[in-house]
This record gives C-alpha cells, sequence and structure tokens, in this order.
C-alpha cells in the first residue's frame, strides 16, 4: 500500500471535518456529554423521589374505619396519617391520586373479637414503579407487624410459646456488595460508551462517502495514481479516529461527572479509577473500526448525503440490543460470549464496575473478536468501492 | 499522446458508446465533439481509466489503461466533469492534496502551484476557502489540481462550460500555451466556437459512433458546409429535433 497516500487521504479528511462545526458539535457534544449528563439527571431525580417518599409521612386512606379502632390506633402510632375516604378505591389507585387505599371489611371486629382471621383489602398497582411502591411496602410491613403483635398475644394468653409457630427463621444475607448495587443501576454505561462511539464516527463514514458522492468530489479523486482501496483505507481510518476521540471524550466526561452522582445516598462504590478506565478503553477501541466498517458500508449504497444519514441513523440501535438484553434478562456468562462484538464489551464493562477481577482471558476474546470482524467489515468497505456503480450519484 | 481502439460501453440495454477509436497526437489539441447525450462523458471516462471498456482498449503513451491504470493516470491530468472541489479547503490546499496523491515531492508542490496560480491568474482567491466560488474560479482551480503535477497528456470534458468571456479566454491561453510545450490535449465539448477556436483535430460523435474525424477545414470541405456548426449538423443526420 502506498503509505504517503493514504496519510494524504487521512490528514484531509480530518482537517475537512474538523472544520465542519456540525461533525464537531455532533460528535462531541451530543456523542460524549449526552450520556453522562443524562445519567446524573435521571440518577439524581429516581433517587431523590425515592427518598423523599421513604422520609414523608405515610398518608393511608381507610375506607369503613368503624371497626378497626386498634388497628388505626396502632398505625398512628407508627406516624400514619389515616384519611377518610368513601370513594371508590380502584379508581383513585388508577387515577394514581394515592398509591394505596387500605378497606376494612365489614364484620372485621366481630372476626376480630371471636380470633378468626379478619379481613382487610390492600388496593394497590403493583406494576407502579419507584415512590409508589415505596409506600405500598411501608403499609404491608406495618401490616404485618400489627399481624405479629396480636398473633404473639393471643398466643400468650392461652400459655402457648409463641416460638413455636416460628417454624423456619430466615435470616437474610445480602450477597449484592457496593459496587455491584452501583453496577445495578449503571448496566446503561456501555450502551452510552458505546453509542457514543457509533454517532462519533457517523458523520465522517457519511461526508466521506456519500457526502463526496453528493458533491461529485469522488470523481476527481480517484483520478489519482493512487488505488482505491489506498483512498478509502485512509478515508476510513479517517472515520475511526473521530470514533475513538469521542470515545475517549466520553470516558473522560463520565469520568468528570462521578462526584454528581448520588453513590453515598444509595450506599453503593462504584469502580472508575485509571487502571479500569484504561481496560474499558482497550476494550472498546476495536469497536470503533467495526462502527465506522458498518457505517461506511451502508453510507455507500445512499445515493445522497441525506438518504445516507437516515440508514446510518439506524444502526445507531444495533448497539442498544445487548445492553438491553442484559437488562432485562441475567444471562450466565459463557468465555465464548466475549468474542460477540458489543455484547462482550458490555460484559466486560458490567464486571469491571461490579468490582470483579475480570480475566485476561476474556479481555484478550473481547478484543480479538470485536477486531477480528472488524476488519472484515473494513475489507468489505474498501473493496466495495472497486465498483464502477458506487462512483456515480447520477 | 492517446490511442483509443475500438472501446464500448453499455449500462443495461442502452448502448452509450459503440466501438469508438481516435488518436490524440502529442503538441495538438484534439477535440470530441458531440450533442448532449452522444456518449462524450461515457468515452471520456473510459479513456482516463475510471470505468472499464467492454471492448478495445485504450494506450497512453504506451501504457494500456486497463492493464495499469495507476501508472497511465500518473501520464494524465484531467478535469472530468464533475470539478468537485472541497469547499472546506482553501484552493490551495485542494491542489496540494491532489499533488500529494501524485506523490510529489513537498518542494515540487509548492513551485508548481505558484507557477499555476500565476498561469491561471487565482493569485487574489488561492487562499480562500472554495466555498461561494464563482464557476471561472472553480473551473480555474479544478485544472491546476488535474495538472499540478504537469502531465504529458491533459484531458478536459467540457472545460468552458458555463464561464464568462474572460475566463474562457484565460483557459484557451492556457491551453495554447500547454500545445506549445508539446503537450497532448484532448477535450470533448458540444460547442462548436468552442472547438472551432482552440482545435487542430475534430471527432464528432454521434449515439454513441464516431461519425468523422479531420481538421476544421476537411470535415467542412467533406461537407460541403460554410462554417463547423452546419459541417456538424449534416455529419449527424440533419436536424431530427425539426
Amino acid at each position: 500500500m502506498n503509505f504517503r497516500a493514504f496519510k494524504t487521504v487521512f490528514f484531509k479528511e480530518v482537517l475537512e471535518n474538523a472544520r465542519d462545526k456540525r461533525t464537531v458539535m455532533s460528535s462531541i457534544v451530543m456523542g460524549a456529554l449526552f450520556g453522562p449528563i443524562l445519567m446524573v439527571i435521571i440518577m439524581n431525580t429516581t433517587i431523590n423521589m425515592q427518598q423523599d417518599k421513604a422520609e414523608q409521612k405515610l398518608e393511608v386512606p381507610v375506607i369503613n374505619q368503624a371497626g378497626a379502632d386498634h388497628l388505626l390506633q396502632f398505625l398512628r402510632s407508627q406516624d400514619v396519617t389515616i384519611l377518610d375516604f368513601s370513594d371508590d378505591p380502584k379508581k383513585a389507585i388508577n387515577d394514581k391520586d394515592h398509591d394505596v387505599v387500605l378497606t376494612i371489611s365489614e364484620n372485621f371486629s366481630e372476626r376480630f373479637e371471636q380470633g378468626l382471621p379478619a379481613k382487610v383489602k390492600m388496593y394497590h398497582d403493583a406494576s407502579a414503579k419507584g415512590a409508589a411502591k415505596v409506600s405500598v411496602q411501608r403499609l404491608r410491613s406495618l401490616l404485618n407487624a400489627y399481624e405479629r403483635s396480636i398473633s404473639v398475644q393471643r398466643l400468650q394468653l392461652r400459655g402457648v410459646s409463641p416460638g413455636l409457630t416460628n417454624v423456619i427463621m430466615i435470616e437474610e444475607h445480602d450477597q449484592a456488595t457496593k459496587e455491584s448495587r452501583g453496577a445495578m443501576l449503571l448496566t446503561v454505561l456501555p450502551y452510552f460508551l458505546i453509542m457514543g462511539l457509533f454517532m462519533g464516527s457517523m458523520y465522517l463514514a457519511i461526508d466521506t462517502t456519500a457526502g463526496e458522492k453528493e458533491r461529485k468530489s469522488l470523481e476527481p479523486l480517484f483520478l489519482n495514481p493512487v488505488k482505491r482501496d489506498t483512498v478509502l483505507a485512509g478515508k476510513l481510518a479517517a472515520t475511526v479516529a473521530f470514533g475513538l476521540l469521542t470515545l475517549v471524550l466520553t470516558l473522560v466526561a463520565f469520568k468528570l461527572t462521578l462526584p454528581w452522582y448520588p453513590f453515598e445516598k444509595l450506599g453503593m462504590r462504584f469502580n472508575m479509577g485509571m487502571p479500569v478506565m484504561l481496560i474499558m478503553l482497550l476494550v472498546l477501541s476495536p469497536l470503533a473500526l467495526l462502527a465506522g466498517a458498518i457505517q461506511t458500508i451502508i453510507a455507500a449504497f445512499a445515493q445522497s448525503y441525506r438518504e445516507a444519514q437516515t440508514y446510518v441513523g439506524l444502526v445507531l440501535i444495533v448497539p442498544m440490543i445487548p445492553s438491553m438484553l442484559l437488562m432485562f434478562m441475567p444471562i450466565k456468562e459463557q468465555l465464548w460470549m466475549m468474542s460477540i462484538p458489543i455484547l462482550g464489551q458490555n460484559l466486560v464493562i458490567n464486571n469491571l464496575m461490579r468490582g470483579d477481577a475480570v480475566a485476561w482471558d476474556a479481555i484478550g476474546l473481547a478484543i480479538a473478536g470485536t477486531l477480528i470482524v472488524g476488519l472484515a467489515l473494513a475489507w468489505i468497505a474498501v473493496k466495495l468501492y472497486n465498483r464502477e456503480k458506487m462512483l456515480f450519484a447520477d | 499522446m492517446i490511442s483509443v481502439q475500438n472501446i464500448s460501453k453499455s449500462f443495461g440495454k442502452v448502448t452509450a458508446v459503440d466501438n469508438v477509436s481516435l488518436e490524440a497526437p502529442d503538441g495538438k489539441i484534439t477535440a470530441l465533439l458531440g450533442a448532449n447525450g452522444a456518449g462524450k462523458t461515457t468515452s471520456m471516462r473510459m479513456i482516463y481509466a475510471l470505468i472499464k471498456p467492454e471492448g478495445g482498449q485504450v494506450v497512453v503513451d504506451g501504457i494500456n489503461t486497463h492493464e495499469d491504470p495507476v501508472a497511465a493516470r500518473a501520464r494524465m491530468g484531467v478535469l472530468p466533469d464533475a470539478r468537485g472541489l472541497y469547499k472546506r479547503l482553501t484552493a490551495r490546499e485542494n491542489i496540494v492534496y491532489f499533488g500529494r496523491l501524485q506523490g510529489m515531492p513537498e518542494a515540487t508542490i509548492k513551485d508548481r502551484c505558484e507557477e499555476l496560480v500565476e498561469r491561471l491568474g487565482m493569485g487574489s482567491f488561492i487562499d480562500r476557502k472554495t466555498d461561494g466560488f464563482s464557476q471561472g474560479q472553480r473551473v480555474k482551480v479544478a485544472i491546476a489540481r488535474a495538472l499540478i503535477h504537469d502531465p504529458q497528456n491533459i484531458l478536459l470534458d467540457e472545460p468552458t462550460n458555463g464561464l464568462d468571456v474572460m475566463s474562457t479566454r484565460a483557459i484557451r491561453r492556457f491551453l495554447k500555451e500547454q500545445k506549445a510545450l508539446g503537450k497532448c490535449i484532448l477535450f470533448s465539448s458540444h460547442v462548436m466556437q468552442e472547438v472551432s477556436a482552440v482545435c487542430d483535430e475534430i471527432t464528432i460523435i454521434d449515439g454513441g459512433q464516431i461519425v468523422a474525424s479531420g481538421s476544421e477545414m476537411q470535415l467542412r470541405d467533406k461537407t460541403g458546409c460554410e462554417n463547423l456548426e452546419d459541417a456538424f449538423v449534416s455529419l449527424v443526420g440533419g436536424e431530427k429535433l425539426a
């Protein structure tokens, strides 16, 4: 390969696109800052909302209060505000007027006095998120506590040891480490890193191929005594360089925004020291080649800049797939999974953040797997331009 | 010296160029004259080795363009139909970019660039970004870019298309200087005055085929017409539109 021509094309594309403010804005500002800032905002607001709810006085609307003075007394003593309520409880939940509504059954006091199970109904929405969930949990645990205290009293009155009814004693040992609690919330971090990288190379992939075709400068360019492969390799290298630059900036942006994450409030730690960042960079770098090559291939088939933007924009969905999978279904990791591009990066980064040691063979496999696929795609992208059809927009 | 032997090209069922042959000797300006859609641009693209002919061959200074396109392109300077300057680069950066791709040493690129700036009168805009350039300025930069490596063979596709009188004359003068230096110049055009004013040899193409070739005088004698325009119309088979 003619190395000087490769270098010439590379530096020309870098210079030309660095002068294009739109490219710089989209790759640096959007790609690198969008993810970290969005994460800070989302995490802070959700945590503040949950905490507010947990510290707030619990308000419970109660229907048919007459028969359950003792129970309500207990709830009030636990700092619960009891509200008079006579509307439809289903509607109140559906309209989100209340998080939870309690209904005391008609024969509550009768059955209570006879020592039979007395019924209360709890209306709530199990699919509700965040703050509403907290209210339901708090009421349920209060009701359980009341039930336990009464049953203990009843048994003692009859001379039975309350311990007799405790068949099993559960002692919970939560194995989540402080890091793993943080990582659960940060499963989206790899997605933002990978998306930043895709966004960073997107405009160059389009500008150097479909853009050049639209401006009709591809024909004069290919009239130079340089193989088309070499010209395309130079363009692809510039595209990959912008992807890498955005990746580095995204990592730095995450590092700089770390102080704004509510880690202490959650009682969790998050591992993002220099060595972890360097391994992330190492594992993600080959993805820049893969992203640039896919985007170049797709842009090559478009006739205009706008058309290419539409197609290449759709590719941004690809890095979402493994992140989504990992978020909703816990996969048991196998070593071979590391070799699948994007999935491998997700797994390695998740483990790193959880504070687990990641074996070098997993890291090596993630790098090698992505690099091989990336090189194959780059080869296709470069060879594509040997086809005459690719040269003209008309 | 460019020698084209029996080249053809079709796109799908349409035959764009059919068995075209022509010779463009050194020290002469040869024209490929034809109406719009006659096959000029496709022929030119095959001659400068951008697309492959389906049959026949093109030989530039003894090099078969199909066998060694890279070496052949180094012998040619081409102003294609699409000028395609880079808008975010200055005129000089555009020219230097191509000089480097031609493999020229930096010092030579610099000297040659200065020479072309002077010859084509680009001093007032050479260091401005090409965005917003006039047609004339664009063509001048595109020509300088194409000829940065001082090639023996100069190919131009409709070089004065859309230019005003002053720019047209500047380009004509430049081409005549190049001819005096012994360069081989081949240019395609549909403008009769243009061809009449600068060309020594004329090849007329119509419907993808060569219908006549010779000097302007020979073509006029052959058809018994007073001027090139009438001779051209008579050779391509009359006024089809009428």
